[in-house]
């Protein structure tokens, strides 16, 4: 018999960052089948629209109904795209197998999958995102109760890491403001070598309140609001875990956003070889030092929002 | 959000007003190495002299807080910013996730579960750290709570005779994904250890 939902409403989390391969697709495979141990009903989304590859990480092997059928409207509604992943209380809507433009798919089109995944019904639903700083993809992170950011302790991800912050919180302003100079402004700060000197949000902010106090209130208001999530990924040093608070320092100084550091994932081979046998590394090798570094970040989730789930639920 | 320049000194150290001087010197080591012009986390965001106004604000700010007296002139001349800048108001706070107070520090990640030791106490830490409270253990394993927190306590007095004890830690060790022989074993060695004395 199926256990009925949690009656709390559906949490949302989005998975993304800067970089492809930084490890977004594994970790949101296995944050969710974590959480699905807990009892919690949870579905996956692989909104990586360029690159899908979450169902090759769950060992689900096509063909299968996927986001392309629903964004075609070959299939009408979202929860009719979902599919049993053979994990209990797992569920997976499996990205866009055959567009290759869907990373550009048109802002309508984008819409109704952003509303038609808030309308699922799960107690968790979480979204991997692809690379880069696509509109969509940035969208797409906004949507969420909390954004996850997955960078491994390399320069280069940790550059595109703050590249595509920036981009998502200028484009969280520019969906705030109303005032079309603002926006503008907010479009020209977007270029590092704008000749207004806005290098950073302090300047922005100081440029949008000689425009209007107003906005510039608001401004504050969706910098404070903005809270996303760091996971530092295959740190293999002590000196690699500390980077995770130096990105949050750094975040706080020049954005003026709290970044939270959720955790950290020690470099592991069991990684690679759970994923060669296209298996979850929480159920092939669950005791293996990156599955206990997932676990406890699948706990931290869980118990922010102070959920609790029977463990009555779990079918092991 | 406020320029560097308009922080309060706790806020450039990122430390409470109510920080202990061993708090501070930790943050501020910190903080060297977050701003140290070779640090990977900063040379994509800051300029160079960008750095060197944040280096020198590090530096005053860990002046004057380490120095009783001059902490005392500080705060009673910054009191009113200081109270706005105080831990309630601070962003890292108000959030949904909590890195001090809840379920699962991040300072506890740290921990290696490998280092724990596979008794009572270190189960105990292990169940606490996953954010699994006692009586979902009990409702999990069917086990009375009076005999888990025996077994947490280290209890020999109280706890079963053996024979029931080795089942009792077998459930325990397989809710929290633990090696049920290594935890039998590190138990054993307590009661051996319980017995000479």
């Amino acid at each position: 018999m199926k256990p009925s939902r949690n009656q709390n409403p559906q949490i949302l989390w989005t998975i993304g960052g800067g970089k492809g391969g930084s490890g977004k697709s594994f970790l949101t495979a296995n944050i969710g089948v974590c959480l699905s141990r807990l009892g919690a009903e949870v579905i996956l989304v692989d909104a990586d629209l360029g690159g899908a590859n979450l169902h090759t990480l769950l060992g689900i092997l096509p063909p299968f109904p996927s986001l392309s059928d629903f964004m075609r409207r070959r299939i009408p509604h979202l929860r009719d795209v979902l599919i049993a992943t053979g994990i209990p209380n797992l569920q997976l809507i499996t990205g866009a197998q055959d567009l290759l433009n869907a990373a550009d798919s048109k802002n309508l089109q984008k819409r109704r999958v952003l509303r038609s995944i808030k309308a699922l019904e799960g107690d968790y639903i979480l979204v991997d995102l692809g690379g880069g700083n696509a509109v969509s993809v940035l969208d797409f992170f906004l949507m969420s109760d909390g954004g996850i950011l997955v960078v491994t302790p390399e320069p280069t991800s940790i550059e595109n890491t703050y590249r595509f912050l920036k981009s998502a919180l200028y484009r969280k302003l520019r969906q705030s403001v109303s005032s079309h100079l603002v926006k503008s402004l907010i479009d020209a700060a977007m270029d590092g070598k704008n000749e207004m000197g806005i290098r950073n949000p302090h300047d922005l902010l100081r440029e949008v309140r000689q425009l209007s106090h107003e906005e510039g209130e608001r401004v504050i208001e969706e910098v404070k609001a903005f809270r996303p999530n760091l996971i530092l990924n295959q740190v293999q040093s002590k000196k690699d875990v500390e980077i995770g608070f130096s990105i949050r320092s750094a975040c706080r100084k020049y954005f003026g956003i709290h970044l939270h550091y959720l955790g950290y994932i020690v470099y592991d081979q069991e990684v690679g070889s759970s994923i060669r046998k296209r298996r979850p590394l929480i159920l092939e090798h669950d005791r293996s030092k990156a599955a206990q570094c997932i676990t406890e970040i699948a706990s931290k989730l869980a118990n922010s929002h102070q959920r609790s789930f029977s463990f009555e639920r779990t079918v092991r | 959000m406020r320029r560097i320049e308009e922080q309060t000194y706790y806020e450039i150290l990122e430390v409470s007003p109510e920080a202990t001087p061993r708090e501070i010197e930790k943050a501020y080591e910190r903080a060297k190495e977050t701003f140290h012009v070779d640090s990977p986390a900063i040379y994509t965001l800051f300029s160079k002299e960008e750095i060197e106004e944040i280096q020198g604000a590090i530096e005053e700010a860990h002046r004057v807080l380490m120095n009783e007296d001059l902490r005392k002139s500080y705060d009673q001349a910054h009191q009113e910013v200081i109270q706005q800048s105080s831990p309630g108001r601070l962003p890292e706070v108000e959030g949904k996730f909590q890195e001090k107070g809840s379920p699962l520090s991040f300072s506890d990640l740290a921990l290696n579960i490998e280092e724990v030791d596979y008794r009572g106490a270190g189960l105990k830490q292990i169940r606490e750290r996953l954010g699994i409270d006692l009586k979902t253990i009990a409702a999990e394993t069917k086990i009375n709570i009076k005999i888990l927190t025996w077994i947490e306590e280290e209890d020999l007095k109280h706890l079963p005779p053996l024979v029931y004890l080795k089942g009792f830690l077998k459930s325990y060790a397989k809710v929290l994904h633990l090696d049920p022989q290594r935890l039998i074993e590190g138990y054993l060695q307590l009661l051996k250890e319980g017995k000479k004395r």
